[in-house]
């Protein structure tokens, strides 16, 4: 799980261009969508594409929705069901 | 410096880099969305290159960059036909850059290259997610989406660096020390093939 959310977490900074600290400052609860301005429609896009690429996962268009892009644990849970299953 | 070629279906521009002898490497950027996010990358790389006393290329081919034809009115086949007109004797392709390496070539190196099948996965989740209509503001025609299904990198050296997705940023960001790196890579492959 730990692994993941660090797979999540540099896929947000490298994808946003975000710095280390600021990446490195999430929580579970920090919001990501609609309260990161970097993360736009084309942004998530490539999120959760370079999420699949790293953690060898593939996620259907039809399970994005906006609950699973809430907080930083919300898509680290939902990257982790995809790969820990 | 910018430049010009011809190709059968008109003329467009061109950036030309290092001397004007010798022989000249010719770059392809991705399609759509990554070409931005990675145009300043390619000519930092080819800049680097010029440096090493190597020429280069990057042409706008024809519904990108300056050219006036617009995107939704594109082919691949086109784009294709447009890259093979730009005189050169070796190609760089970076993602599916590599789907319009085309052109009789003395070789071919390719970056991280992406298959058409793959680049259709991604504009679809860029159209659902974006609402429906286009695809992260790229009119995009089903011509084009119908010959990206099955188009296939050309055969090329494929380089083994590591590197991270550029090619993601959601704004286009740069890495000199990797551009200084793939010049060395290049410099030494095209060093290689003249013999």
């Amino acid at each position: 799980m730990l692994e993941v959310e660090n797979t999540v977490r540099g896929v947000l900074r490298d994808v946003l261009g975000l710095n280390e600290a600021r990446a490195a400052a999430f929580t579970e609860a920090t919001p990501l969508f609609g309260a990161l301005p970097e993360l736009d429609s084309l942004a998530v896009a490539g999120v959760l594409t370079e999420i699949e690429d790293r953690l060898g996962i593939l996620i259907e268009d039809d399970e994005v929705d906006g609950e699973m892009l809430e907080t930083f644990g919300a898509l680290t849970r939902f990257a982790a069901s995809k790969a820990l299953k | 410096m910018i430049s010009y070629y011809d190709w059968p279906g008109g003329r467009e521009a061109m950036l030309r880099f290092g001397p004007a002898t010798g022989p000249v490497v010719v770059a392809a950027l991705p399609l759509f969305e990554e070409a931005n996010r990675t145009r300043a990358f390619v000519v930092t790389v080819l800049r680097e290159l010029a440096g090493r006393g190597i020429a280069g290329a990057l042409p706008d081919l024809p519904g990108t960059g300056e050219s006036l034809v617009p995107t939704s009115e594109v082919s691949i086949a086109t784009m294709r036909e447009a890259f093979a007109a730009v005189p050169g004797d070796y190609t760089i392709a970076i993602r599916s850059g590599t789907l319009l390496d085309a052109g009789e070539r003395k070789a071919r190196w390719h970056l991280a290259p992406q298959s058409g099948a793959d680049l259709t996965r991604e504009l679809d989740r860029i159209r659902t997610l974006g609402g429906g209509s286009d695809f992260g503001g790229n009119a995009i025609s089903e011509a084009l989406l119908a010959e990206l299904a099955d188009a296939m990198p050309a055969e090329a050296e494929i380089s083994s660096r590591p590197i991270s997705a550029l090619w993601r940023r959601a704004e286009p960001d740069n890495d000199p020390v990797l551009a200084a790196l793939l010049a060395d890579d290049i410099a030494a492959w095209v060093r290689r093939c003249e013999g």
